[in-house]
């Protein structure tokens, strides 16, 4: 067993992104906590400088909407933790979606699942596979970006900054596969981890966790139980689940069964990590909690009862002191002082 | 990683061509069983018996029809959509006559691991509540009870049982047995915790040859390929294997005669990809699971005296149906 433990050792870890010879190498940092290989890089996608480049352009670049208003990063903002800040994230023309914006912090990290099998799904309700699965997706969504991939393709091949880059990187003029290519290598390298909990889990750093932190976390693991869904390096089991958020509506979001087609899938929804939690207000798949405590309250009172409510969802008959605790744990346990805060990069012309 | 690898060739039997069975070799025994979840093949007699969950009883196989051997289990329901009916689980022989069921038509923290001398074939049954209680697991004020005990396996001298409680530690649990007295059933294996990633949900288990207890995790049901093979030190849980296998959600392991390790795929997320797989060390790359036969939602299987394997399968009915669309599904010798 010891090949597993070393992975835990380093401090710091790096993945050498290459590709062909205009894919000049450049290092990642994988943070602590993380673990290298569950960086999940596509065979038929290998990351390199150039494009991260073009992908952080692209995903900044407000142009991939039709009125030249929306960007990824709208919706998926650096100083909101990558989510909005706001209940429902809002398109073009003002319009108004029925979900939360999830953040994308470790959305290229595979979790849990097989690192040769698993696909990973994205979205609230799973519906794409991997990044690159999920890249186009908003851009052609009518109250999102509202463009098709013909007009997106053709609108950025008339930004010869874009031309020459997809020629650096791919060899030919913009096509939509290399923007969901390069968007998704952008969105692979916003990492976060080492964090006070890492530091702590990892380096045997008595001193990283407060005393409300330390007992928070043990609530985490124990009491609270919320480590039956939300586990492993990234705090998400990847799977899908009703925790009743929203299933006491007339209209209720059905979520996942949307996609499988399963009865049990009803109102279930992807468990998002907790990584920068506290950067990601409003909370849940709906954005209907504002704050933490808000959540631990819901959490402790056992969630909307309905027919397919999770297993994990009872009362928890948590205290004041550690509801908490609880939340000193997510807030200061799993902020990093490593956060990619990224600016916006100059756009092409 | 000598070392790990000569662990890992004794734990499985290499093979890497691939295998299926042709269709004359597999031969449905029984039908019309209700969500059966559990089958033992008597010691010195070779009687398949199997436990019809929904059906809340054990039943024998003689002469093509089922005998009952055991009746009157409470029912539960488990499952969003589908949901399952069931009752008795998972079912062991500790001796010629002394059979082992563990409990799943109960609430969690009120169920047990009952033990029964079963009745001679031709008499009457006996029920439910006649048998020697092993267990429950009560709730602590941290770890929540425990029940479905899904998969059994005995050893010379403990009973295992895979928990579906606790979805936070993902238990194995073992009371000590010594001829016919019983220790307390305790929480033994905290198997997510010792998997990396972490990863619930133990329902499979059987015993090695070697001795060490193999856990089959079905992993998140809501999520592919997720499924995962462990094994443990029986003596003091310590693991010594954690793999990947690429399949959906073991229900049931066993070695067959020859020393190769199957599995169960339920397969929760597209029961169409369900079926009986050898798990094959290829070395480098881990598990090779090989598909060797499509099944409807099988969920157990053991070998007979004969080297046939005999095989439980749920089968599709419509959701509420009250009519049973299981089977008894033979495999001929050779496996």
């Amino acid at each position: 067993m010891r090949f597993i433990g070393i992975q835990y050792i380093g401090i710091v870890l790096w993945v050498v992104v290459s590709g062909n010879t205009a894919e000049a190498k450049k290092p990642i940092h994988i943070p602590l906590g993380l673990e290298r290989t569950r960086l999940r890089i596509p065979a038929d996608n290998p990351m390199s400088a150039e494009k991260i480049k073009l992908g952080k352009q692209l995903y900044f670049d407000t142009r991939l909407s039709r009125d030249d208003t929306i960007s990824c990063a709208s919706c998926h903002r650096p100083d909101k933790g990558w989510s909005n800040g706001e209940r429902f994230a809002t398109g073009v023309r003002g319009q108004v979606g029925g979900r939360s914006a999830p953040t994308i912090i470790n959305a290229g990290y595979l979790n849990t699942g097989s690192l040769k099998f698993t696909k990973q799904l994205q979205f609230w309700d799973g519906r794409a596979v991997e990044l690159e699965g999920q890249a186009l997706g908003p851009i052609q969504n009518p109250i999102e970006m509202d463009m098709t991939l013909e007009e997106v393709v053709t609108k950025l091949n008339t930004i010869q900054g874009y031309r020459a880059q997809f020629e650096l990187v791919f060899g030919t003029a913009v096509t939509a596969e290399g923007i969901a290519k390069s968007i998704a290598s952008f969105e692979r390298t916003i990492l976060s981890g080492d964090a006070p909990f890492d530091r702590f889990r990892h380096n045997n750093d008595q001193e990283a966790l407060s005393t409300a932190a330390h007992r928070g976390m043990d609530v985490f693991f124990n009491k609270a139980h919320c480590s039956a869904c939300h586990t492993g390096p990234n705090f998400t089991d990847g799977g899908f689940h009703n925790v009743g958020i929203g299933m006491d509506l007339d209209n209720i979001d059905i979520g996942r069964q949307a996609i499988s087609g399963q009865a049990g899938d009803r109102g279930s929804f992807k468990t998002p990590t907790l990584r920068e939690i506290a950067r990601t207000s409003p909370y849940m798949h709906d954005g209907s909690l504002t704050t933490l405590e808000d959540v631990i309250d819901y959490y402790n009172r056992g969630g909307y009862k309905n027919d397919q409510l999770d297993e994990e969802m009872r009362p928890l008959n948590l205290t004041d002191q550690e509801k908490t605790d609880l939340v000193t744990f997510l807030t200061e346990g799993l902020s990093s002082h490593s956060y990619p805060d990224i600016s916006p990069p100059q756009l092409p012309e | 990683m000598n070392c790990f690898r000569g662990i890992l060739a004794a734990m499985f039997v290499l093979m890497v061509a691939p295998v299926t069975v042709a269709d004359e070799e597999v031969e449905v025994l029984l039908d019309g069983l209700k969500n059966p979840c559990g089958v033992a093949v008597q010691p010195e007699t070779g009687i398949v018996f199997i436990s019809e969950s929904a059906a809340g009883r054990v039943v024998r196989v003689v002469d093509g029809a089922v005998e009952e051997v055991i009746t009157g289990s409470s029912g539960d329901v488990y499952g969003k959509g589908p949901k399952y009916d069931i009752g008795p689980l998972g079912i062991v022989f500790l001796s010629k006559n002394r059979l082992a069921v563990a409990d799943g038509g109960f609430p969690d923290g009120e169920e047990f691991i009952r033990v029964f001398e079963v009745p001679e074939s031709g008499q009457p049954a006996v029920t439910y509540e006649t048998g020697t209680k092993v267990g429950p697991i009560s709730a602590t004020d941290e770890i929540k009870a425990e029940g479905n005990f899904y998969g059994i396996a005995a050893t010379e001298n403990a009973i295992f049982v895979t928990c579906n409680g606790d979805d936070t530690k993902g238990w194995v649990s073992k009371a000590d047995m010594q001829g016919t007295e019983f220790g307390e059933l305790k929480r033994f294996i905290a198997t997510k915790e010792s998997t990396t990633p972490p990863t619930d949900a133990p329902v499979a288990i059987t015993v090695s040859p070697r001795g060490e207890i193999v856990v089959g995790q079905m992993g998140e049901i809501t999520v592919a390929n997720d499924a995962k093979l462990n094994f443990y030190n029986a003596n003091n849980g310590k693991m010594l294997l954690d793999r990947d296998t690429g399949l959906h959600d073991i229900t049931a392991l066993l070695y067959s005669p020859k020393g190769h390790l199957y599995a169960l795929d339920f397969a929760w997320i597209d029961t169409a990809q369900g079926g009986l797989f050898r798990l094959d060390d290829d070395k480098d790359n881990g598990i090779n699971a090989v598909k060797i036969v499509g099944l409807d939602k099988p969920t157990c299987m053991a070998v007979g005296t004969d080297g046939s394997l005999y095989v439980t399968v749920i089968g599709s009915v419509e959701e509420g149906s009250q009519i049973g669309n299981g089977q008894l599904i033979r495999l001929k010798p050779g496996l």
